[in-house]
């Protein structure tokens, strides 16, 4: 399976030097996502770059409704993607759902992670008695039946606000990969995720972790990043981002790439 | 249509049948509705010699041992079939599948094929051509029926993903128990139980079926909390372990339950006891039992460990973090499937999203599909809704097994439940979907969302348009006596266009720049600095007319405007100088044989810009003799070849270090156009305009660079190309990115700047100015260092406010000597007045008000306060380590190091005190008393600092100021018990007085 998954998946090693790094696109993007952050790697970095199985640019056949019913199967995509590149440590850069598959990825793999830096990550997205994820369960049942309803529509709506700043590219960006999905997966991995409860486990993360949030996320509330840090089990800091969105890397690379450069492992 | 059994049967030899019996047994006892692949290898493994046991062994590598590989090989058809949903049984045997009647007529044809038969074949074929039964001619080996099987996507699948993984997990010598870990391991573990209750029913495959399990977590809490004697946990132990020993089948799994009271045990030793009974049982049970048991945080499991460090040795333990929280579940169809898929690797078993949910989901959405396909694939869509029972599609068989599977389960079965039918429904359409997308694929390739993915890649790695970026581009024209006169010193150096450029624009100086008399014309030579193939005879000093260098024409050097952007189109301050406020800071001490060089012809720019500059004398000295040095090539040794230059601007007063190089570009290149400016400070000037900053109001390039996704290497790569001649001044250079960074230092070294893609640019011409306040590498901003009553730091966080004037009545003996003051802004002035009038009040509100504008409201600012290991994404973290040896290396390659004194502005600020007292006493009267507060003070000096036209400022006091100040005085009928404040009001000045940013008229209340 290992060659043909890196063929499924997408996978690409750019760059040149002894270090590698990872970038890992979140839900509704795909690797192209970080086409204006990989520049700013590439000169001393090898860079992999891969799509998740449920990202548009990949053969939706792949997508096994039966497997990718939690982020597990993700994460096996991940560690053999790495596995099969011969890739012994790397820093591991994931946006949002792709920060949570880093986490369980290096909880099962300590040995293989440097460093995880994670954009836009929340162990939980709903609401609960002493945590604030952002949304209520209710909210989220009237989400998915928009989605249903009109995937087209719901992705013209959602863009805008996922993307945040006023950055026509990037919300044009974001709604081309998420309309590439097909709207049963978005679905699928819609509810998979949000189904998703990290609490309990971040503090096996025994790897460093940077977090990286910006200041107003429609999906992520900045004490989410908060949370985090103090219950990741490795050192931890957070480099607050003063632009707003859920995705900095399409709608400020610059910036983003300048903290990510901070947040590399010296 | 599945085929019946019968008719599949016709088709295979007997061994193949025999075989297919058994599949078609397989499939009627799970109560499938069909007959696939996958029950053809689950029948043919169960043989104990099977001919496909014997290919596999011979196939796979001896990586891991056979056994084991069966094992696992087992366990995923078990796993995969478990995922097949069972209808109601039924007396029939389950018919064939179109997939594996598929793979039978392909045996079919492969055998036909094949040389050892192909002759036997064609005679037969020819016989009874109008046999119409001639498909079931060809008796299909088992061999070739194998091999088709194999070739069912339905079974690939298995073979080639999940027995790798698998295998992997159960050859795993250790930590072989999971320990299930997280919110939600309570709920999954349940699960877990009820389905290997339940087993049998076709929720659990078969070789789970086997795993027997027992309980034992009552008695463990009840051991710990002394409920339980030890002989009676000896005794349950030995049952587990007598069980073990007989039980038939895969083995025994252990339910240890919760482990939290093991982590909150009183005291360690009967947890120890536990454990080494559980060690105990594990050892004697030769592999054949399992514990699991589970943990609701993370928490636990560090307590756990920090008690029981060997806890995970001795019990093997696997830590499984859970992280899937269970949907509304509603009965054992929701977790059937995927519990046990994961069970089988320990790798996470979680309650699956109800496949209703997501078979819901599937909107007849046909998004990839062009135009053509899509209205074949909704044509068929619509046949299918309205007889869902009957169609027959040509599925393809590219499809992921899972649904497929079901969807042929479900043909036979859609009369069952009418809530299944929607379901059923849902899959068709998705298959459908799936066929004309492949078709789509195939034949329309313009439109599959692979190519447009690729076209999304291809456009990932093109350069994006250039968008307007709009790099400040500091023009001259307003005022420039220079810009003038250049037309007449036409050089041939120059390109032609820019010089039209430059002379199709109106070059009138602003009427205010005639008032002030400072109009004299000075010539200046075009090409002081000779580059390298780049001679410029024409522009030889001599044909300047150079007026006598007398100190009072030193204001008629046009500097032009620094700070206005093109952009906000406002009017640019037309600037003439900077010596009416010239600093008391003046050096005597110049050496002679400097002052002796101004006899050249070339030096006078140069003695204009110092006697501007005064108090940056050095720093003008240095560069000058830099940028000659290197033409004469005396201290280009490392690099003689090399036309550009390079200095680094250090230190503090950022405003004489923009003025010195614009004036670089001025007097290098003649044309102001030259010059180019640009902030790589990672600061948010987003913020900084918003709060009103008398520096952005000038426009910053910051904003325009970040928040445009152009990288800004490339930004500035496409400046160098689009002028080859230029100053190029890069501010906060110790931010610059990444990318800026290492092409910068590559451009230092080679004489090449890079682009993001690769691609250089000769830099051959440019004189690169790099600005950082830092002084040496490493340390901080010199301006903080200077203890003043007027920082740097301080006035550069002026902003931009709207003044007003208030009268307060005090007491006599309160008025001060002095009778122009600054006072503290922080409106302590209140508390002087024992009659504090009502404005007072709002004033200091309105105060506190903008002190607090500064802060982000979006950001949790207790949690950022308190939080130390919070990095901030502005300067101080740029400064990494990485960067300052960066710095440093950049640094030890530019051609000098130029040092900047800092701007005095405590007295500059006593100055101008010194100046409205003078002037208020003459147009107003002896008896006024002016109180400044200090943020006002601020917003003057930097008003003044930033000022281009000497009499700015003096101008602003005369006609604004002044006349303000008579109309309160007027109002409040002359009495000297008043004392007049100057304050900020609330909001931003709207309109500012010409060449200074100062409000245009003042509020006088």
């Amino acid at each position: 399976m290992g060659h043909s998954l890196l063929e499924a998946l997408n996978v690409r090693v750019v760059g040149s030097g002894e270090k590698i790094l990872v970038l890992a696109h979140g839900f509704g993007t795909d690797q192209s996502a970080w086409q204006r952050i990989l520049p700013f790697f590439v000169r001393d970095h090898r860079v992999v770059l891969y799509d998740l199985v449920c990202a548009g640019s990949v053969n939706p056949d792949y997508f096994d409704f039966g497997r990718y019913t939690t982020l597990d199967a993700y994460v096996d995509d991940l560690l053999n993607i790495l596995d099969a590149l011969g890739v012994q440590r790397c820093t591991y850069v994931g946006h949002s759902v792709s920060a949570m598959i880093g986490i369980l990825a290096a909880i099962r793999r300590p040995e293989l992670f440097i460093k995880l830096i994670l954009i836009g990550a929340s162990p939980r997205f709903l609401n609960d008695k002493d945590y604030h994820g952002g949304f209520e369960q209710g909210e989220i049942e009237k989400v998915f039946s928009a989605m249903e309803a009109n995937y087209e529509a719901w992705v013209n709506g959602f863009a805008p606000l996922a993307v945040g700043a006023d950055v026509p590219v990037a919300v044009r960006e974001f709604s081309r990969t998420l309309f590439n999905m097909r709207p049963d997966i978005t679905l699928f991995v819609s509810r998979v995720v949000f189904n998703s409860d990290f609490r309990g486990v971040l503090g096996l993360v025994k790897v460093p972790c940077s977090i990286i949030q910006t200041a107003k996320d429609m999906s992520v509330p900045s004490t989410v990043a908060y949370y985090m840090k103090n219950h990741l089990g490795g050192r931890t800091t957070v480099h607050p981002l003063n632009i707003e969105g859920h995705l900095p890397h399409l709608s400020a690379p610059n910036l983003l790439a300048q903290v990510l450069r901070q947040a590399l492992p010296k | 249509m599945p085929t019946p059994v019968s008719v599949a049967r016709q088709c295979l030899a007997e061994e193949a049948a025999a075989t297919l019996d058994d599949a078609v047994a397989v499939a009627k006892r799970r109560s499938h509705a069909q007959t696939t692949s996958l029950h053809a290898i689950s029948a043919l493994l169960a043989l104990p010699s099977s001919s496909l046991r014997e290919a596999c062994a011979r196939a796979r590598s001896s990586a891991c041992p056979t056994r084991l590989q069966f094992r696992a090989l087992e366990l995923c058809v078990g796993v995969a079939l478990d995922k097949v949903s069972a209808c109601k049984s039924s007396d029939e045997d389950p018919p064939v599948s179109n997939s594996l009647m598929a793979a039978i007529k392909r045996s079919q044809a492969n055998q036909r094929r094949h040389p050892d038969t192909f002759h036997l074949y064609q005679q037969q074929l020819n016989s009874n051509s109008s046999n119409q039964t001639s498909v079931a001619v060809v008796k299909v080996e088992l061999r070739h029926f194998i091999v088709s099987i194999l070739d069912d996507p339905i079974s690939t699948e298995i073979v080639d993903e999940s027995s790798q993984r698998v295998g992997e997990i159960l050859v795993k010598g250790n930590k072989r128990n999971p320990l299930m870990i997280g919110v939600c391991a309570k709920d999954a573990l349940r699960n877990f139980i009820e389905g290997l209750k339940k087993g049998g029913t076709g929720y659990v495959p078969k070789e789970i079926d086997g795993l027997n399990l027992i309980s034992v977590d009552l008695e463990l809490s009840k051991f710990i909390n002394k409920d339980l004697s030890e002989e009676m946990l000896e005794l349950k132990f030995k049952e587990v372990a007598d069980m073990s020993e007989n039980c038939q089948g895969t083995g025994m799994i252990v339910n240890c339950g919760d482990l939290k009271p093991f982590v909150d045990a009183e005291s360690v030793n009967p947890v120890n006891v536990l454990i080494s009974g559980l060690k105990r049982l594990l050892s004697s049970s030769n592999g054949k039992l399992w514990l699991i048991g589970f943990l609701a945080g993370d928490d636990d499991y560090k307590k756990l460990l920090e008690r029981f460090p060997r806890i995970d040795i001795d019990l093997d333990l696997h830590m499984l973090p859970i992280t899937s929280s269970k949907p509304s579940a509603s009965g054992g169809k929701v977790f059937k499937s995927s519990l046990m898929g994961s069970f089988v690797p320990f790798g996470g078993f979680f309650p699956m999203p109800s496949e209703q949910e997501t078979r819901g989901s599937h909107a007849t959405q046909s998004s990839s599909l062009c135009h053509l396909c899509n209205e074949k694939y909704e044509q068929e869509v619509s046949v299918l809704k309205g007889t869902p029972v009957d169609a027959d599609y040509h599925l393809t068989n590219r499809s992921s097994w899972l649904p497929m599977a079901e969807f042929e389960t479900s043909k036979r079965s859609d009369t069952v439940e009418a809530q299944d039918d929607k379901t059923i429904l849902d899959y068709r359409v998705m298959a459908l979907r799936r066929k004309w997308n492949d078709i789509c694929q195939q034949l329309h390739r313009t439109c599959t969302s692979q190519d447009t993915f690729s076209e999304a890649k291809l456009r990932t790695f093109s350069i994006p348009p250039s968008h307007n970026v709009p790099i400040r581009n500091d023009s001259f024209q307003a005022g420039s006596v220079l810009g003038r006169t250049r037309l007449t010193n036409l050089s041939p150096g120059f390109p032609s266009e820019l010089l039209n450029h430059s002379s199709s624009k109106p070059k009138l100086s602003n009427p205010h720049a005639l008032e002030s008399g400072a109009n004299v014309l000075v010539e200046l030579p075009v090409q002081s600095l000779e580059m390298d193939d780049h001679p410029n005879p024409s522009c030889s000093p001599q044909q300047s007319a150079i007026p006598s260098p007398d100190v009072s024409l030193s204001t008629d050097l046009g500097l032009g405007t620094l700070y206005t952007s093109k952009r906000e189109g406002r009017s640019k301050p037309n600037l003439q100088g900077h010596s009416f406020y010239k600093l008391p800071m003046t050096h005597e001490n110049i050496p002679s044989q400097e002052k002796q060089t101004y006899a050249k012809g070339l030096e006078y720019p140069w003695k204009i810009l110092s006697e501007m500059f005064c108090w940056q004398f050095e720093a003008i000295q240095t560069i000058r003799r830099t940028l000659f040095c290197c033409r004469d090539g005396d201290s280009r040794h490392q690099c003689p070849k090399k036309g550009n230059h390079w200095l680094s601007f250090l230190g503090p007063d950022k405003v004489a270090k923009r003025k010195i190089a614009a004036s670089l570009a001025e007097i290098v290149f003649g044309v102001s156009e030259h010059f180019l400016s640009l902030d790589l400070s990672s600061q948010d000037v987003t913020n900084l305009c918003n709060t009103g900053s008398i520096f952005c109001s000038h426009g910053s390039i910051y904003h325009d660079m970040k928040s445009e996704r152009k990288m800004i290497v490339d930004c500035l790569a496409d400046e160098l190309r689009k002028r080859p001649f230029s100053v190029i001044l890069l501010e906060n250079i110790e931010q610059a990115d990444f990318l800026v960074q290492s092409s910068l230092l590559q451009a230092v070294k080679t004489g090449k700047f890079k682009d993001s893609h690769g691609r250089d640019i000769s830099i051959n011409k440019v004189i690169f100015v790099m600005s950082s306040g830092v002084l040496k590498v490493g340390e901080n901003l010199v301006f903080s260092e200077v203890v003043s009553e007027f920082s740097e730091e301080k006035i550069l966080g002026a902003r931009n406010l709207q003044m007003q004037i208030l009268v307060e009545s005090v007491h006599e003996n309160t008025i001060s000597a002095t009778s122009v003051l600054v006072t503290p802004c922080n409106g302590m002035y209140k508390r002087k007045y024992t009659n504090p009038e009502s404005t007072n009040s709002v004033t200091s509100k309105r105060l506190r008000n903008f002190s607090r504008s500064n802060i982000d409201l979006n950001l949790p600012v207790e949690d950022m306060e308190e939080d130390i290991d919070i990095c901030r994404s502005d300067g101080e973290s740029g400064n990494s380590e990485n960067s300052e040896l960066w710095l440093e290396e950049l640094f030890i390659h530019v051609d000098e190091n130029v040092v900047f004194r800092p701007f005095d502005f405590d007295s500059l600020a006593k100055k101008i005190l010194k100046d409205i007292d003078v002037g208020l006493r003459r147009t107003v009267g002896t008896k006024i008393v002016l109180e400044i507060d200090q943020e006002v003070m601020v917003q003057i000096l930097a008003a003044a600092w930033l000022m281009e036209r000497e009499t700015a400022l003096a101008d602003w006091i005369e006609q604004v100021l002044f006349p303000s100040i008579k109309k309160a005085q007027q109002r409040y009928n002359g009495t000297s018990n008043f004392v007049f404040k100057l304050v900020a009001y609330e909001g931003l000045v709207e309109e500012q007085a010409p060449g200074v940013c100062l409000p245009a008229t003042i509020i006088v209340k």
